[in-house]
């Protein structure tokens, strides 16, 4: 009977600590940047899951119904926003059948609202001629620490408004990602310094907001219509133009089309620069600072070889 | 007395009050016009052109607009969502044009989709009310923009009508807790869809189970099986409802790690429909392989065949093409993906059949402008 009553105590006690390490809240993310971002703030407090894998193009993910049952249970639903998940992410929310991260609810945030400047916002005609583009500006933004710190605390303050008794432990942790990547961004600078003041060739229009941060330029873009195909045309132009500067290189993502990057670079004779986009699309980038880390390391490097 | 027209018309416009830009916005309380809160509107061009290497008719060898589509869609208040479909379609034929007062050669308008769904049900569930497609089986609820080849699979042209199962009712649906994706859809329709008997008072109704497992994270495997009730239509020689059975399996597989890269998807589809009273057992099916060669271009094929064992005398359902009896139909085609938003498809297509065979050269564009909702998986 002791025995008995000892398994019991037991069995209790183990619950009571499972009981404690539940999450309070159940975050889905659509990106890994932000998954990261939620994981940091939230702590133990959240849950969190990520839609979008970091090695596929948040562009052209699939809305596999599958992804539905994630959102079906969340409490807060995080997207980049700017129309970055527009081919995905309505389906989703509508297949999921979840009131609580319904467009206009507590348990939606639109992470594109703590961006203080939104690059590349169309001025004039908007229309399909220029691609499949974003009318709202480049929503590229969190390949700038600085954004990715600014989203932290705004999810910070979201995370208070929904689970009011961590809310002091979002905003400390919020408060500390701040100083980390402050702290860090200062030393990644450093790193990409050789680069500074140089221009660069883009595969995609993916990469304004790293390079705006960095002080460097864009001579062209490959893909200069999002998602068309370049002519030859226009890639001829480029690489003239690219061969009249004394140096660049071409920065692609790992899910562009390498082969196409590739053979613009060689005739540019210019090196390519693969680098990772996202958290979580190239092996080594397994979090957001490790993700600069290499980005400004291999941007420095690229410019600093003779 | 022009001249003086002329004068007077550019004294009045110069006399009109120059409205400031920002006049619009600022006037609407008190016009009601505003277009801040109009729905996403897109419209869609289809157009085909075929040559028919045994019939002369001119509806086979010819260039024209295969459907053009109207969508309006947007959030009506709280607790619905609203998606209206208007299709514009050829009058197929005289007879047809003279009974509904189209002019030969000339168009109709219908309401292919008007329906709300609910957005705040609760436990999961989703309600839709309106004119809708049916979900039966994959390719039923797909607009004609969507078909993977021309035109749908001779089985479900046969079986389920060639204008698209898209009826007035309600849906329910409902997850299923599994643990992969599992979803249940009930309906219950009016049932005068060209396969039903738009006389008789009986409602038509019918349901659909699809699951949907992930092999790995680029691959996916889909089972589906649905079922359809409804007065028969007189074609069906039946006595009574027409019960409709479907199951389906689609294989999708999409490379994760480049954009726009490699893509498959192989899908199949067994249609059993089931006339009350009826001495055969009809049955069709499809299968079908789609393969994303380069980042542009898609190369397609299927084979299928439609049975409506039923002897030709006996009044059986007859493909459109004049073939009848046993359909078997082979297809290949070749398309060109230059963005989301167009398409240009080459299409080989062979039918034969008890009466006869007949070989199809197809060609076929399709193009969409404005704010255009995007496609289920």
């Amino acid at each position: 009977m002791r025995r008995v009553f000892r398994f019991l105590g037991l069995a209790v006690m183990l619950l009571g600590v499972a009981g404690s390490a539940r999450a309070e809240l159940k975050v889905v993310a659509t990106l890994t940047d932000l998954g990261w971002l939620a994981t940091q703030v939230g702590g133990e407090r959240v849950e969190v899951a990520v839609l979008c894998p970091g090695y596929q193009d948040p562009h052209y993910l699939a809305a596999k119904p599958s992804l539905s049952r994630q959102l079906r249970k969340a409490d807060l639903l995080l997207y980049n926003g700017l129309e970055l998940e527009v081919g995905w992410l309505p389906l989703l929310i509508d297949a999921a059948r979840n009131p609580r991260i319904r467009p206009g609810s507590r348990g939606e945030l639109d992470c594109s609202q703590a961006v203080a400047e939104i690059l590349e916002v169309p001025t004039g005609p908007v229309d399909r001629s220029q691609g499949d583009i974003h009318p709202l500006g480049n929503p590229h933004y969190l390949l700038d620490p600085r954004n990715g710190r600014d989203v932290g605390r705004l999810i910070a303050e979201r995370l208070a408004e929904l689970d009011p008794d961590g809310a002091q432990i979002y905003r400390d942790n919020a408060a500390r990602l701040a100083a980390t990547l402050d702290e860090r961004a200062a030393a990644w600078q450093e790193l990409a310094a050789p680069a500074r003041g140089q221009s660069v060739v883009v595969y995609h229009q993916l990469w304004e907001y790293l390079l705006h941060w960095l002080g460097m330029d864009v001579l062209g873009a490959i893909e200069h219509r999002p998602g068309i195909t370049p002519s030859p045309k226009h890639v001829e132009q480029l690489v003239v133009a690219a061969r009249s500067r004394t140096r660049t290189v071409v920065l692609a993502a790992p899910w562009d089309h390498l082969d196409v990057a590739r053979q613009v670079a060689e005739r540019m004779q210019s090196p390519l620069l693969v680098l990772p986009a996202a958290v979580g699309s190239t092996d080594e980038a397994t979090d957001y600072l490790q993700m600069f880390d290499i980005i400004c390391r291999q941007l420095g490097a690229a410019f600093s070889t003779p | 007395m022009r001249f003086l027209s002329i004068v007077l018309l550019t004294i009045v416009l110069a006399a009109l009050p120059d409205l400031p830009a920002t006049a619009q916005s600022a006037s609407s309380t008190a016009t009601g016009v505003s277009n801040l809160l109009n729905p996403a509107i897109s419209v869609n061009g289809l157009f085909w052109g075929q040559v028919s290497r045994d019939s002369d008719l001119p509806e086979y060898n010819r260039v024209a607009l295969q459907e053009a589509e109207a969508q309006f869609t947007a959030i009506v208040d709280p607790f619905w969502k609203a998606n209206f479909v208007a299709a514009i379609h050829p009058a197929h034929a005289e007879e047809d044009a003279e009974a509904k007062h189209v002019e030969p050669g000339g168009v109709e308008l219908h309401l292919e989709e008007a329906y709300i769904d609910g957005r705040s049900l609760p436990a999961g569930l989703a309600l839709r009310l309106g004119k809708f497609y049916l979900p039966f089986g994959k390719q039923v609820p797909l607009h004609t923009h969507q078909f993977p080849f021309v035109e749908a699979p001779v089985a479900i042209q046969l079986f389920l009508g060639d204008h698209g199962l898209t009826e007035p009712g309600a849906r329910m649906d409902a997850t299923v807790p599994l643990p992969w994706y599992s979803n249940l859809a009930a309906y219950g329709v009016n049932g005068d869809a060209e396969i039903f008997d738009a006389e008789n008072r009986d409602l038509a109704f019918g349901g659909r189970w699809n699951n949907l497992w992930d092999l790995s994270t680029a691959a996916t495997l889909e089972l589906g099986g649905s079922f359809l009730r409804g007065p028969a239509a007189a074609s069906w020689e039946s006595t009574g409802h027409l019960d409709v059975y479907g199951m389906d399996l689609t294989y999708k597989w999409i490379s994760p790690r480049r954009s726009q890269g490699p893509a498959l998807t192989l899908q199949g589809e067994l249609v059993f429909p089931r006339p009350q009273g009826s001495p055969g057992r009809p049955w069709g099916w499809y299968a079908e392989a789609q393969y994303r060669v380069l980042r542009n271009w898609w190369l397609g094929a299927t084979t299928g065949q439609a049975d409506p064992d039923l002897p030709l005398a006996a009044g059986a359902p007859e493909f459109d093409d004049g073939l009848t009896g046993k359909v078997n139909e082979y297809k290949f085609d070749v398309t060109f993906v230059p963005s989301e938003f167009s398409d240009l498809r080459a299409e080989v297509a062979y039918y034969d059949s008890e009466s006869g065979d007949d070989l199809h050269f197809l060609v076929q564009w399709n193009f969409t402008i404005g704010s255009h909702p995007a496609h289920l998986y």
